[in-house]
């Protein structure tokens, strides 16, 4: 399938150009550095977009393909072990993005980072320690958020990209096509960072893929933030193991799931304004 | 072929060895239960008057106001999912992340927090205070 590939392009895109923003980014100094790499060095802001419009095409990338293999009903064709690691690619490609945006270190990344650390730290037993290891400790800066963004996410993203598409690499051609369009959409559309502090009064948005879940926090408690999500990944994963009427039931629950999401989006979109 | 299946095999043994142990990690810690370590900002003199004088100001996290000699000082995170929260024009704070709404003494006016802004237990430090957060 030509979207899988092209999607574990855009995975390798965005593997090569984080490597060579790693140098300019500061850990303790993260938005500041950003700036600089933004305004003052030669093509900063173009090798910024392109692994950000390449990484937002890879999670696009998934989850068309997603929908793709479900619409044609080829997830059969996959052992259930694979299938379900093929499922959890998903929510570990949103990690990998997610941290990339907690690393900017604006206002936006920052308040993030404090709503996620609640996350984490909601899941039973394990949350606050969860939270540490994933996100660091409250106050200290974000090696550790950047050191799982480009190591065990990056690495779970490639490795579980791979197995799915029964390929150590991506092609040739399908790389060089998600690097002409993430070249094209950077040189287009150049990707601006936050403020350093809330502006007066206003709200700040999450990711454009966690908006949802930013709507949701709105009326639901806490843990909602991964429970909903959890609540996809296993009707999808099940697809895989139901037929008729059941598999009709699953795709059902998560159409409704990704309609209810939209909507969820568009209501703090209109809050924000 | 089958050197790539072996090879992703050994990649995934090698993944759930270290996802156990980062497992066993998390939950020795999480048994462990280590408490999160109290904070103390210092609010010397200078600023205590400074924020008596100017009706209010933040510092590192806090909104401190009133007379030097009796300060009232509001933690200003957000208490739905600790955000920090910034003063607002007119009086009160608001939260950047989901919108709720504090008056001047904290306490919430919108949701979705549901509890006041937390003050900070205050020490005497020299001629100012030491604000203890937990």
């Amino acid at each position: 399938m030509i979207l899988g590939r092209v999607t574990f392009g855009l995975l390798a895109v965005a593997l090569f150009s984080g490597l060579a923003l790693a140098p300019f980014w500061s850990a303790g100094r993260a938005l500041e550095s950003l700036e600089t790499l933004n305004g003052a060095t030669p093509w900063g802001f173009f090798l910024r977009g392109v692994h950000a419009f390449s990484a937002w095409g890879f999670l696009l990338g998934t989850l068309a393909h997603l929908g793709e293999v479900l619409w044609k009903r080829t997830e059969s064709r996959l052992r259930p072990a694979v299938w379900w690691r093929s499922v959890a690619l998903l929510p570990v490609a949103v990690l990998a993005l997610l941290g990339g945006f907690l690393m900017r270190g604006d206002a936006e990344a920052q308040a993030a980072l404090a709503v996620w650390r609640e996350v984490s730290s909601s899941v039973p037993i394990a949350g606050r320690a969860l939270a540490a290891l994933l996100l660091g400790l409250p106050g200290a800066d974000l090696a550790p958020v950047s050191l799982h963004h480009a190591g065990t996410f990056t690495l779970l993203a490639w490795l579980l990209t791979a197995e799915h598409g029964g390929t150590l690499l991506p092609d040739l051609r399908s790389t060089v096509l998600a690097a002409l369009a993430s070249f094209a959409a950077a040189g287009l559309f150049p990707v601006s960072l936050g403020p350093p502090v809330a502006p007066d009064g206003a709200l700040l948005l999450g990711p454009w893929y966690l908006l949802g879940l930013q709507g949701a926090l709105l009326d639901l408690p806490v843990a909602a933030g991964w429970l909903l999500p959890l609540a996809l990944l296993l009707a999808v994963g099940l697809v895989r193991h139901a037929d008729g009427r059941a598999r009709a039931a699953l795709l059902a629950l998560a159409a409704a799931w990704g309609a209810g999401y939209l909507a969820l989006t568009l209501r703090l979109l209109l809050a924000a304004r | 072929m089958s050197s790539r299946r072996d090879f992703l095999g050994t990649a995934w043994a090698a993944a759930g060895v270290a996802a156990a142990a980062a497992g066993t990690a998390v939950l020795g810690r999480a048994l462990s239960g280590s408490p999160e370590p109290e904070r103390g900002v210092r609010l010397p003199a200078e600023l205590l008057a400074r924020a008596e004088k100017e009706g209010g100001l933040v510092h590192e996290g806090l909104h401190v106001r009133g007379p030097a000699a009796s300060p009232v000082v509001l933690d200003l995170t957000c208490t739905h999912l600790r955000c920090r929260v910034a003063p607002v024009e007119g009086g009160g704070f608001s939260c950047p992340c989901h919108a709720s709404r504090y008056d001047a003494e904290g306490r919430v006016t919108a949701g979705p927090a549901s509890r006041p802004l937390a003050r900070p237990r205050l020490s005497p430090d020299g001629a100012g205070f030491v604000a203890r957060l937990s």
